[in-house]
This record gives structure tokens, sequence and C-alpha cells, in this order.
């Protein structure tokens, strides 16, 4: 339990009554269906799952734009040599 | 995912989230966004992969994301709204003789306040608990509750209720 250290008794009483009106006190309902532990347990799996995926494809993400650079680079190296020979 | 299986984790929602759910709710005062962020505590916890040493940790863990993510919120909401957070309802009498007074009185304080308060007071909670649930050092509670309950008494005082008889 807390150790309290500033407040006389009758404030700490006054303070913990006050709090247990507030403990008490209604919670309402949003007035739509809160997702169940099943849900949440679903939605959980679901989640690690796409995330598993995208783990996965992040080299083959990182890689196609080098993959793609380096196919134009090689491209315009040959045409750059092949040009004098073009021209002949 | 976490090593808790469907069941276990059944069990423990049905055992925490009515209690998580009414603390976060008296922290931000809004139903709707009480339910986002108890729904996306328990997400983070199956997702963290928090080791399952008993339920109290898995409790304590769940508070703290919670509060975290109540105080990311009414960060988010401060720079959009006024001060603080206000519930949904009520424009209350001066003292507390309904619930309604009562939630608005509450609702004065801090959110930062209101999540020590509660989890002092209502959960019962030690001073290294709390700091576990917020995540603060176990000190800067000492001083934080000292605060809280201070700005308490004094909103208690000024509306005419007596807190030193």
């Amino acid at each position: 339990m807390t150790e309290w250290f500033d407040l006389n008794d009758a404030e700490d009483r006054a303070l913990a009554e006050f709090m247990s009106r507030v403990a008490n006190l209604h919670v309402p309902d949003r007035g739509s269906p809160i997702a169940t532990a099943s849900d949440l347990y679903c939605k959980a799996a679901l989640i690690a799952r796409w995330e598993a995926e995208r783990r996965a494809l992040r080299p083959i993400d990182v890689m196609q734009p080098i993959e793609i650079a380096g196919g134009l680079f090689a491209a315009g190296l040959l045409l750059y040599w092949s040009l004098p020979h073009l021209f002949l | 995912m976490s090593r808790l299986d469907e069941a276990a984790f059944a069990a423990l929602h049905a055992r925490t989230a009515g209690a998580l759910r009414a603390y976060v709710y008296r922290v931000v005062g809004n139903a709707a966004d009480a339910d986002d962020i108890v729904q996306e505590a328990f997400l983070r916890m199956l997702r963290g992969d928090v080791p399952v040493d008993s339920e109290e940790h898995l409790r304590r863990y769940l508070y703290r994301v919670a509060s975290n993510l109540v105080v990311d919120r009414w960060r988010r909401r401060r720079h959009e709204q006024a001060e603080h957070l206000m519930p949904e309802q009520f424009s209350a009498p001066p003292h507390y003789e309904n619930d309604a007074s009562v939630a608005k009185i509450f609702a004065e304080l801090k959110p930062r306040d209101r999540a020590l308060l509660w989890l002092a007071y209502v959960e019962g909670e030690s001073h290294e608990e709390i700091a576990a649930s917020l995540g603060v050092g176990r000190r800067g509670v000492r001083v934080m509750l000292f605060r809280a309950r201070r700005r308490l008494r004094d909103l208690l005082q000024a509306r005419g209720i007596p807190v030193n008889s």
C-alpha cells in the first residue's frame, strides 16, 4: 500500500472517500461493440503475420531499385561503348 | 507473438479489461478513446512478446502501456484543444452531491495526476508499483503523488468540501 507523508488523517480520509466515489462512478459504454479477447488475439496474430511478411519482403524491396539502377547503368554503359561502332 | 496462448489471454483479458478500462476512462474522460487505448494496450502486449512471469507482471505492463498511450493522446490533443481533456458530460454544481460533480472535479486534475491518484487509491498500488505502471522513477512518484494529492485537496477545498474536519 502507498505510504503517505504529507497529509493529516482527516485530509487523507477525505481524499480516500472522494477517490472511492470516483472508483464507483459509472463507466459508460461506447455504444458500438468492443473487441473481445478472441478478436484481439486474432488481430494480433494477423498483425504478427503481416509484420513477418514485411520483414521477409524487405530485402526484395531494398534490392529492387538497386537492381533497376544497376540495369539502367549497364545499359547506358553498353550504349556508350557501342556508339562508335554503330555509326561506322 | 506472446507466449500466452489464446485461453490464457482470454482469462487475463476477462480479469483485467474492466478495471483497465475504468482507469483509462477516468483519466482520458472519453469512452471511445478509452476503448481504443485498452485495445491497443492488449495488442501491444500480445505483439511485444512480453515474458509471462506472472499475471501481476502482465497487468502492470498493460497499465504502463495504457498510461503511455493516455499521455501521448493527451499531448496530441493539447495542441488541438484547450489545456486538458474534459469528460464528455455535464455542467456540474460546485459541490459533490452527485456522480456528475464528482467526475467533474476529478476531470479538473491533469491526466497524470488522475492516473497517479487512481493507481494509488483505487488500485492500492505502492510507490514502486506505480513507478512500474507509469514508467517513472520511484522518487519521482513520491513527489508527483504528493503534488497530485495536494492539488486534489485544494480542488475539494475550493468547492467548499471540508477536508480537515
